[in-house]
């Protein structure tokens, strides 16, 4: 399957996320031809273990994450970041954790917004929010290169591509930038060949970069 | 939402099963080769213990994984009066990185099997599976080239059918009413409810083997 880079906007030191930066964004897209197709959703949840001892919680792992993909409506991916393991599986997964009730969802979050195609390329820009709620946590957006399902080959294209995307967003001086940091994907046990385990991969680390920022912008305000 | 019944049968007489399940599915049986690992949740993980299986089909060239929930059985009088098991069932397939991730979830290894046999799969009122296999522990963990037989020359038998709560009554009929056929060699009902190997079988067999079966039992 065609590949796709996930970024996380990270706010310039002592500023937020808000809506206007996402409005600019998809402005942004737009003004380079990005033509808008559609609404896209992927789904976060992560889940927390079941103890009858809360100080044994240290045992369990607290970056356990499970994910749904637009693109895979079916399927469905659990991560644990620490232990570097992802699983593609079933949605019938889902039902099949729900019955053994040994992990809960603890908070659900959404990436949902707008895709654009432009040329061979498809964007995605999302908001961050938690499920039943508007506040905004932050910004994601997906470049997908569709004829090349290779990490290694698409790469110097995409990074050209990413330095166009970066001086048009640059113009509109925003309090913040896009970031793409790839996952180490081999220590993943996954190969060069793209998949949608690999998107599942890069969103768990945007999460942590997330989590990051917002903890690093809480203590500034402290 | 499954239904299942169970049965036994010498392995002498597979072969004679085979010949007459062959006659009344019309398809043909495909090789059955499942490591069957089951979980269960660590000490302190959940409010109640919980099970799960893995379940890795050797047969093919790239295992493929399953996971697998059974839940309770259903209950009340009208259950009981019922000759077949009904309860919750729920699977996914999984990659092959599924074991690793429950371990890291806190489960273990409660016990594991080989199942080594062949199934049928055929449409009769539902979608119908006949598993019939020799059931194999292993002396090591993991170690599948090492399994030995848990009932020497006993292998089991399951009829399975999918099912939902709206048409499980339907489902019970398909897989009871097949099950009568299979009546000369063994005797299938709920699990944990075995009466045995029959006394027809020895006869049935040898009918089914001298002629290929063509004789209607």
């Amino acid at each position: 399957m065609p590949l796709k880079w996930v970024f996380n906007w990270q706010p310039n030191a002592g500023s937020t996320v808000n809506s206007q930066i996402l409005n600019e964004v998809s402005q942004c897209v737009e003004s380079i031809n990005g033509v808008k197709e559609g609404r896209w959703k992927a789904t976060l949840t992560y889940y927390k273990p079941m103890l009858r001892d809360q100080a044994l919680a240290a045992e369990f792992p607290r970056d356990f994450l499970g994910i749904s993909l637009p693109e895979q409506p079916n399927k469905y991916y659990f991560i644990l970041r620490g232990h570097k393991i992802v699983l593609e599986a079933d949605s019938s997964i889902q039902l099949i954790m729900e019955k053994l009730q040994s992990y809960k969802s603890r908070v659900a979050l959404n990436f949902e917004g707008f895709q654009y195609q432009l040329g061979d390329f498809q964007l995605r820009v999302g908001k961050v929010v938690p499920t039943h709620s508007e506040n905004l946590r932050g910004i994601v957006m997906e470049v997908e290169y569709l004829p090349i399902s290779s990490l290694e080959k698409s790469r110097q294209l995409m990074e050209e591509f990413v330095d166009i995307w970066q001086d048009a967003v640059s113009k509109r001086s925003l309090p913040g930038h896009f970031l793409h940091i790839e996952p180490n994907f081999s220590d993943y046990g996954l190969a060069d060949h793209y998949t949608s385990q690999h998107t599942a991969v890069q969103y768990a680390h945007v999460m942590a970069q997330l989590i990051a920022s917002v903890q690093a912008g809480q203590a500034a305000r402290n | 939402m499954e239904c299942v019944v169970q049965g036994i049968i010498e392995t002498q007489y597979v072969e004679a099963l085979e010949i007459l399940l062959q006659g009344l599915c019309g398809v043909h049986r495909q090789r059955l080769g499942v490591h069957e690992i089951c979980l269960k949740s660590g000490p302190n993980l959940g409010f109640v213990a919980s099970e799960v299986r893995l379940l890795c089909d050797i047969e093919q060239a790239e295992p493929t994984w399953t996971v697998k929930h059974v839940g309770g059985a259903m209950r009340g009088a009208g259950a009981e009066q019922i000759s077949v098991l009904v309860r919750s069932m729920v699977e996914s397939k999984a990659s092959k990185n599924v074991l690793r991730l429950f371990y890291a979830l806190g489960y273990k290894v409660d016990h594991e099997l080989l199942r080594v046999g062949f199934t049928f799969h055929f449409q009769r009122g539902a979608p119908i599976t006949v598993t019939v296999s020799s059931v194999n522990k292993m002396l090591k963990l993991h170690a599948t080239d090492e399994a030995v037989p848990v009932t020497p020359g006993i292998q089991l038998v399951e009829v399975t059918a999918p099912a939902t709560s709206e048409n499980y009554n339907e489902v019970v009929a398909a897989v009871s009413s097949f099950c009568e056929y299979l009546a000369p060699l063994l005797h299938l009902s709920k699990p944990g409810a075995s009466t045995g190997v029959v006394p027809t079988a020895a006869a049935a067999a040898a009918s089914l083997m001298s002629d290929g079966g063509g004789t209607t039992l």
